[in-house]
């Protein structure tokens, strides 16, 4: 049985669509794999609706700081506060005014509601100017060993392409910001049943964005693959040599067997 | 679906239920404006009886204004009954007053026998233009306003059209 999984570990390493190395399957053959699969089961348990762009988005934009964060990169929530705190400023003004409308009536109250209305469009309109210009579709804001680092995501309609927009600094010059832009299909690290898969993606960030890859050097490859980076190593540990050739000597001792049946026979 | 709900972090889940409370005060704070614009406290209103036929049938949507202080003899008003909350739309027929005086008005509807003298509160034999009257009608649309019947007379409609409202809108991630 041990013989047969090794076998099905080196068939796994293809680029096929459907052939995924089945995560929540503990084929650790070295702690750190195990540990990178047990990262991967976490993200991957959520099933999206394949052809649903603003799914794949969404996951992928859910993924991307759960990644970040597990490698101890300190997040910066000021975008996401200053739109709540504009969001549910405008709520509270309109249910102060609904408050004092519904218990003292319209006549006495038609003063203060003009100017609540005034400021609640006014606070709309803040907000409304704060997501569309300065969000911009911000997923990311943090800073990793000194390095400050933004990531815009956005997809453009009905095509499957993630476009991601990395701003970050060096620490040697933490003023002079540099921008990189990269775009993927989803296929990268979707399964085609809708799985997300976070070992590509985690891959494919830590090559491409250069500050990441300094937090997560384990993940920065030449060829991004699917599934387990150490299959592709095939590193064979010397314990299991033995049972790797139990299993070749039995492979070909039925073939064997077989021949001599019929040279038995003929005889 | 809910479990989509569950596995959110707080600053996300606070980030949709943003998105609900803004569609509903949204929709509150325009109503407000049009009610200070038009200077009426309901600036739409429904018509609920038969009274105004065939003018205005039962379910048309009326539109207020409520500016325009010197009401003549032939406009429609809408105005409350001193005690009630029931608005009542009527033409004008008779006036009295106006200039220094407050405006006093006197009001039937085209399909009653009589005036409305019986349905003004006991001892008030005229309407107060200033304080009685909401407004006067201005433009109207039929029949649209029959959906305010059915969720006046079946008010349990009410809760499940917000129920159904605030879940799509708090779990849809457009």
């Amino acid at each position: 049985m041990l013989g047969r999984r090794h076998c099905q570990l080196f068939s796994v390493n293809t680029f096929d669509n459907n052939i995924i190395a089945p995560l929540g399957v503990s084929w650790s053959l070295d702690p750190v794999s195990e540990l990178e699969q047990r990262r991967a089961v976490m993200t991957s348990s959520p099933k999206v609706a394949v052809y649903s762009l603003s799914d794949l988005k969404n996951t992928t934009d859910d993924a991307l700081p759960n990644y970040l964060t597990s490698l101890k990169v300190a997040q910066n929530h000021n975008h996401t506060d200053v739109r709540l705190l504009l969001g549910y400023l405008a709520v509270v003004v309109s249910g102060v005014t609904f408050y004092f409308d519904y218990t003292l009536g319209f006549d006495k109250t038609k003063y203060w509601t003009a100017w609540a209305v005034a400021a609640y469009f006014v606070l709309n309109g803040l907000f409304t100017w704060w997501i569309w210009r300065v969000e911009k579709g911000i997923v990311f804001q943090g800073s990793v060993k000194g390095q400050k680092l933004l990531l815009y995501s956005r997809t453009e309609k009905h095509i499957p392409i993630y476009h991601l927009t990395a701003r970050y600094t060096s620490p040697s010059a933490p003023s002079l910001w540099q921008e990189v832009q990269l775009q993927a299909p989803f296929t990268r690290w979707f399964t085609a049943d809708g799985f997300f898969v976070a070992k590509p993606f985690q891959q494919w960030l830590a090559s491409e964005i250069p500050p990441i890859g300094q937090a997560d050097p384990g993940n920065v490859v030449e060829e991004i693959g699917r599934g387990d980076g150490s299959a592709r190593a095939m590193n064979v540990q010397p314990g299991r040599v033995e049972e790797v050739l139990d299993a070749l000597k039995d492979a070909s001792g039925r073939m064997a067997g077989s021949q001599g049946a019929r040279s038995r026979r003929k005889a | 679906m809910l479990s989509a709900l569950s596995s959110l972090q707080p600053r996300q889940l606070a980030a949709q239920v943003l998105n609900f409370a803004l569609v509903l005060s949204t929709a509150f704070m325009l109503w407000k404006g049009l009610s200070v614009v038009t200077d009426s406290p309901s600036p739409i209103v429904v018509v609920l009886s038969g009274s105004m036929e065939p003018a205005f049938q039962r379910g048309d949507l009326l539109f207020l204004w409520n500016r325009g202080l010197d009401t003549q003899i032939g406009e429609i008003v809408v105005y409350n009954v001193r005690g009630k909350d029931i608005p009542i739309v009527h033409r004008v027929v008779r006036r009295f007053g106006g200039g220094d005086t407050p405006l006093r008005l006197l009001t039937k509807g085209d399909n009653n026998a009589a005036d409305d003298t019986e349905l003004y509160a006991r001892g008030q034999s005229y309407l107060n233009r200033s304080k009685d009257v909401i407004g006067s009608v201005v433009g109207y649309i039929p029949f649209v306003g029959y959906v305010t019947i059915l969720l006046s007379e079946y008010p349990w409609l009410k809760t499940v059209m917000l129920g159904l409202m605030g879940l799509t809108v708090v779990l849809q991630r457009e």
